[in-house]
């Protein structure tokens, strides 16, 4: 790829400044943004068929279009609490390329016409915090930021704000309550956000992700014919994918969306160290269903059409690699811990389930379970399954349920060991799965 | 207005206001119960427990046509949702389809209650709501019969955590489900309560110092739906199926909040029937669900070893006790001397019956002096005129009405009218307060008015104008009669009833004056022609003989000073106190809980009272021992029973016509309702069993002609050189007799303390904290100085019945002055 869109400090040394930026063609796009209508502004990122890239894949032109115009007060809220385990695209974006994400937030601010741009970012990111607060005190000076915006009468501010280390506000309406100082849990639905009494202070508030905004000025100055000759036309636009795991060269790659898992881990990330065999992959972190390291799956364009398709998340493209070695039933209950420390509580299936399962793992992995613990896992983990409040709790079963369904052979390499050391082993254990077959 | 829609339940029709939670509509409209922990109908819901979880659908209509999408079979075609939906987030509207019984639903319940049980301890053998539990409740109607859970995995958790001295939680029983939490932040205000940490951690908190720091605190433990809030009064005392609920009503204060006494026999109390706790009946004209604290903490008194058991006669000039008899034999010997100069004096608990008795022994020896204590009451012609019209309910004020409260410190003297205030003011109404200093309802009001001493005729005098008052659709006014002298609260009172005729109020339902009265029956001594004013005439010039029922006349210096002039006093009382001290012959009477009775509340609503545990000592119900002294002069005997005498009451007294005690003993429909066994919504009110009472409408109601009378305010007290206006205050938690016996409340009780502005405190020499002699119309007070910012500057602020002696009750300029400590020598 020639030119980054999002990545640009990879090209452009100090971009973080804000005369480089600018000398760059930096806040250009506001400034174009600025002389158009909002609602012109909003059709072109409708037509340009962003989707968000927290996770859900939303188009986010859309969802600027809920925001009813009527509203006095309103709200642009940027999600810069990447907490998903193996996310790190965010905070390169917030470190290396901050006044793009800032531009970006603007035009999103004035195609609703808000009021206030508040950036809630997660409690370790006090130093990017710090140094955002002086890019936005530099754009401020320029008139990019604050009363009357570059002279078109409309005013905006904008905040920084830092959670208090919860995965939970990550999550847009339990975000929305932490932001405004309350308990960090999800809001029932509706009212969604971007209606009245829904967003914040129960304003008609729009949260996007730092990623997604980031894309916004290049929609603005190239337009979305340009912008949708990258990627597939379900799934427009450049991708930062964050590769993990047992992968040769970690770290994010800006690609368009379509390549295929093969060309991403093999022809860009230099493949799977020491000669090994790739045998699972978590397309987004935590919250997304494993994959088995299957042709079938190797050569799946990722787009979130296509990864939906074969049973799992393109998420925020959060690529997580294991190798052979790595026994997916351990894997599953690192992030069943961390499922059940992030859940937030508020409610019974997620609350409950997330400690359950978390106290049977610990069971499996000490050698104390038997094997209708597997089913007790899967039981627990399907009884979560559309019941709960949030999506945390919808997500928190994907460990579980995708790493029996593809690599059962794993669970029961733990049990077996127990029932040896019982001398009961009365039946033998089923064939092992070829699960890791490449 | 409401429009109703049809939807189906469990492919039933059902018609139902458009917009009602579904979960409310279900239950009351078509009989299904969608089981439920976290959603009450008294708060927002918050879809937290997920138990109400159903199969959602809506009919498809042809979207050029509007038309409605058949089935081939004719039915119309219904679209279910991909996932079920939580009822209680839900609100009906046309169209709608519902299943709650489906497999599919059925699995979710046992599912949420697997996960709730998981965690839980499941000791309910030693559970206070073991038998009274929603969680056993549903899980047994609902639920799996066996865990899968290993015993291993459960957590466990503290089961002794104090919120504060009077509940207690135990976290391994908590369910989460916010109840509490919500309680107080939205019905209450008093946000002191919070979660803490997340996920399996999430736990309840108290935010307060000290903690759990409200005066509605015990309605958490009704409303939880598990027995992980505890009251300090009731943990481990009884099972809830060894109770029997006896419907009571409070003795303490005006609003006449309907309960029920959990009676028990008990060991520890010599194995007789004894009130195990109380709990609240639901009466939605009243207090709803909801109890004060001091309701429900404040029932040791009946119990008190303190309590008179005997009868007492001066002999020698000492009390001794003698056989009832024989008092009664001296009192009637007075009596006869005395002739018809006899006053009476009736406190704030005594009941219409005892009221009643008393005005019959009156008309028999021809006296008049029919008096009301306390002294400091103006009149309630004008409540009587224009008291709130019949059937109003304070829950149906919001947006577009007024609320307006003058010279009272709500949460103190009436705890349930300050919730149903502030939730008007929740939801939309203007609530207005003013007073002459600052009090806790001033945080809800749109407008709060500050007036210097006697301003509060003047402001309410021209109240008229206010747009916001003349505008409101609907308009209640509250007067109490803090800052104020009898005859100015008087005064208030008409000039109350002026802006109600004025503005156009009077007579409509939702609308009207409620005089924050200090007794539970104070309206019904007024009602029986008992007035304050009579008192007052009293103590100017004592009658040779004075009946004194339930009422500390000696609390006041002018009260000890008539005591001491009339030449007999018989008191009939449930304490010995500084009146029975002065009496010369001292008869014990029966508390509401021993008795049948009835109270009016102060919106006139005549409620009973019923029998519920057995007398103390030879006590007697008042009304008898005022009917045995008649006999012996000559009267019949007396009725008996309460009813016999209710049934002459209702034919004498027009108010109360058709008011007998079965009349008065029907329950009005409750809705939603809370209050059924086994409570659907959870929870331990009671049900309205027992009655809901009667209310006798005002005069406004019958389109009598009103007129408007000129009021004048009265010359204000004015303090001296060197002197402060010293203003009595009513406080909910105080040391009468009646209060302080309940010793799980001392720690909420303040010490005797007198509030000073910072300004009059340097002046004085008084500090924070340092002891102050008060002294006016010759008594004083040892009090602690306390300075506060929100005193007005000019008075000292005075909680009465802390400090013990007695002191005037109607502002009274006096010295402040601080009491030189001893200080130790170096």
């Amino acid at each position: 790829m020639a030119e980054h869109i999002l990545l640009r400090d990879l090209d452009v040394p100090d971009i973080k400044a804000f005369d480089v930026y600018v000398q760059h063609g930096g806040y250009e796009a506001l400034r174009k943004a600025v002389g158009m209508t909002p609602a012109a502004v909003i059709d072109v990122v409708k037509a340009s068929n962003l989707r968000g890239r927290g996770g859900a894949g939303f188009p986010t032109g859309v969802k600027w279009s809920f925001i009813p115009q009527s509203e006095p007060v309103k709200y642009v809220v940027v999600n810069a609490d990447e907490s998903e385990p193996g996310t790190f695209k965010d905070r390169q974006i917030l470190e290396g390329n901050p006044h793009q994400l800032i531009e970006g937030a603007m035009i999103a601010a004035y195609a609703i016409q808000a009021t206030a741009v508040y950036i809630y970012l997660r409690g370790e990111f006090w130093d990017i915090a710090a140094n955002l607060d002086a890019c936005i005190e530099d754009a401020r000076k320029e008139g990019l930021i604050g009363p009357d915006v570059l002279g078109s009468g409309w005013s905006c501010e904008m905040y920084t704000h830092l959670g208090a280390g919860a995965y939970i506000c990550g999550e847009e309406s339990a975000l929305l309550n932490s932001l405004q100082g309350l308990l960090g849990q999800p809001r029932v639905r509706p009212p969604f956000p971007a209606q009245k009494g829904g967003g914040l202070y129960y304003e008609a508030t729009v949260v996007n992700n730092v990623e997604t905004l980031t894309n916004v000025p290049w929609i603005i100055t190239h337009g979305a014919e340009e912008y949708k000759k990258i990627g597939t036309p379900e799934s427009p636009g450049p991708k930062i994918y964050c590769l993990s795991g047992h992968v040769a060269k970690p770290g994010n790659y800006e690609l368009p969306l379509g390549i295929t898992f093969r060309e991403l881990i093999f022809e860009h990330a230099g493949g799977i160290p020491d000669g090994k065999q790739l045998k699972a992959i978590l397309p987004s972190g935590a919250s997304g269903p494993v994959l088995p390291a299957t042709d079938a799956v190797l050569d799946t364009p990722l787009t979130y059409e296509a990864v939906a398709q074969i049973g799992s998340t393109l998420g925020s493209a959060s690529i997580i690699l294991m190798d052979e070695t790595v026994n997916v039933a351990w894997a599953a209950s690192k992030m069943m811990k961390f499922f059940a420390h992030e859940s937030c509580g508020k409610c019974t299936p997620c609350r409950e389930g997330t400690y359950w399962l978390r106290r049977r793992y610990e069971a499996l992995l000490d050698g104390r379970a038997q094997a209708r613990d597997i089913a007790i896992l899967d039981d627990v983990a399907s009884q979560m399954t559309g019941v709960t409040l949030c999506a945390l709790g919808e997500f928190a079963v994907n460990p579980v349920r995708a790493t029996i369904k593809h690599f059962r052979a794993d669970y029961e390499a733990w049990i077996k060991q127990e029932a040896a050391e019982d001398k009961k082993a009365a039946k033998p254990a089923p064939a092992r799965e070829k699960a890791a077959a490449r | 207005m409401t429009t109703t829609v049809t939807i189906h339940i469990d492919g039933v029709p059902y018609a139902v206001p458009d917009g009602m939670n579904l979960v409310d509509a279900a239950r009351i409209y078509a009989g299904v119960e969608i089981p439920i922990f976290c959603y009450h109908p008294k708060m927002k819901p918050v879809g937290m427990c997920r138990m109400c979880l159903v199969d959602l659908g809506f009919e498809v209509r042809d979207r050029a046509t509007g038309e409605l999408a058949l089935n081939p079979d004719g039915t119309p075609q219904v679209r279910w949702g991909r996932k079920l939906e939580t009822g209680c987030t839900t609100t009906v509207r046309a169209g709608m389809y519902v299943r709650t019984r489906t497999e599919q639903v059925q699995e979710a319940r046992r599912d949420v209650l697997e996960f709730l049980l998981s965690s839980h301890p499941l000791d309910c053998p030693v559970c206070d709501k073991g038998g009274e539990c929603p969680l056993q409740n549903l899980t047994m109607r609902h639920g799996p019969g066996t865990s899968r859970m290993a015993y291993d995995d459960k957590l466990h958790l503290d089961k002794h955590v104090p919120l504060g001295d009077l509940i207690y939680l135990d976290r391994e029983r908590c369910i989460q489900c916010a109840r509490c939490v919500r309680f107080q932040d939205e019905v209450v205000g008093d946000d002191v309560l919070a979660f803490h940490e997340r996920g399996r951690r999430l736990q309840i908190i108290t935010t307060s110092t000290p903690g759990f720091d409200t005066y509605f605190s015990g309605n958490t433990t009704d409303i939880c739906p598990v027995g992980a809030l505890t009251t300090a009064d009731f943990r481990f005392g009884a099972r809830p199926w060894e109770l029997t609920n006896v419907p009571s009503i409070s003795p303490h204060g005006p609003v006449g909040e309907n309960i029920a006494l959990s009676m028990r026999l008990d060991r520890d109390s010599g194995g007789v029937q004894v009130i195990k706790r109380v709990i609240p009946r639901q009466n939605e004209d009243v207090n709803e669900i909801w109890i004060s604290d001091k309701t429900r903490f404040g029932h040791h008194f009946t119990l008190s070893p303190d309590r008179l058991r005997e009868a007492l006669a001066r002999k020698r000039g000492e009390l001794t006790p003698v056989a009832l008899d024989d008092a009664l034999k001296a009192a009637a010997k007075a009596l006869k001397e005395a002739g018809n100069s006899v006053g009476f004096i009736g406190g704030p608990m005594t009941s219409n019956e005892d009221f009643f008795a008393l005005r019959e022994l009156a008309a028999h020896v021809g006296s008049r002096k029919l008096g009301l204590w306390p002294a400091t009451l103006g009149d309630a012609a004008p409540a009587a005129e224009v008291g709130i019209a019949s059937g109003s309910r304070l829950t149906e004020l919001g947006k577009g009405d007024a609320v307006l409260v003058v010279a009272s410190d709500l949460e103190e003297e009436a705890p349930i009218w300050f919730l149903q205030a502030k939730q008007a003011a929740d939801r939309g109404a203007a609530l207005i307060v003013a007073n002459l200093r600052e009090t806790k309802l001033d945080r809800y009001a749109s407008r709060t008015v500050r007036y210097g001493l006697g301003g509060a005729v003047g402001f309410l005098d021209g109240a008229a104008s206010d747009e916001t008052l003349a505008q409101a659709a609907n308009l209640v006014v509250f007067v109490g009669n803090e800052g104020l002298g009898a005859d100015e609260h008087g005064v208030l009172l008409r000039a109350a009833a002026n802006l109600l005729i004025t503005t156009g109020h009077a007579g409509r339902r939702n609308n009207g004056l409620i005089p924050v009265w200090p007794g539970a029956n104070t309206q019904g001594g007024f009602d029986l022609g008992f007035e304050s004013a009579a008192t007052r005439a009293m103590l100017q010039s004592a009658p040779d003989v004075l009946i004194v029922v339930g009422a500390d006349v000696a609390e006041t210096p002018a009260g000890a000073a008539a005591l001491d002039a009339a030449k007999f006093v018989i008191a009939l009382s449930l304490f010995p106190d500084a009146t029975t001290a002065k009496a010369d012959v001292v008869l014990p009477i029966q508390s509401f809980a021993e008795r049948d009775g009835t109270f009016t509340n102060a919106m006139r609503r005549v409620q009973r009272f019923y029998t519920a545990q057995g007398p103390v000592g030879e006590s007697l119900p008042a009304w008898q021992v005022i009917g045995l002294l008649g006999q012996r002069l000559g009267m019949d005997r007396p009725r008996r029973s309460a009813a016999l005498v209710m049934k002459a009451l209702a034919e004498s007294v027009k108010l109360y016509a058709g008011m007998s005690y079965p009349a008065l003993a029907e329950a009005a429909v409750q809705t939603p309702p809370i209050g059924i066994s086994p409570g659907f919504y959870g929870g331990t009110a009671a049900a309205p069993t027992g009655g809901t009472g009667l209310q006798w409408p005002s005069k406004a109601e019958s389109r009598a002609k009103l007129s408007v009378t000129p009021v004048e305010a009265p010359q204000a007290v004015h303090a001296g050189a060197g002197e402060l206006v010293i203003v009595p205050l009513r406080r909910l938690y105080d040391r009468a007799p009646e209060f302080f016996a309940s010793a799980v409340m001392h720690g909420r009780i303040p010490q005797p303390f007198v509030a000073l502005h910072p300004s009059d405190a340097a002046r004085l020499g008084a500090v924070d904290g340092g002891r102050v002699k008060l002294s006016a119309g010759g008594a004083s007070l040892d009090v602690t100085a306390v300075v506060d910012a929100t005193a007005p500057e000019g008075l000292a602020l005075l909680p009465q019945r802390l400090a013990p002696g007695a002191f005037p009750q109607e502002p009274v300029a006096g010295r402040v002055e601080p009491v030189a400590e001893a200080v130790a020598a170096d």
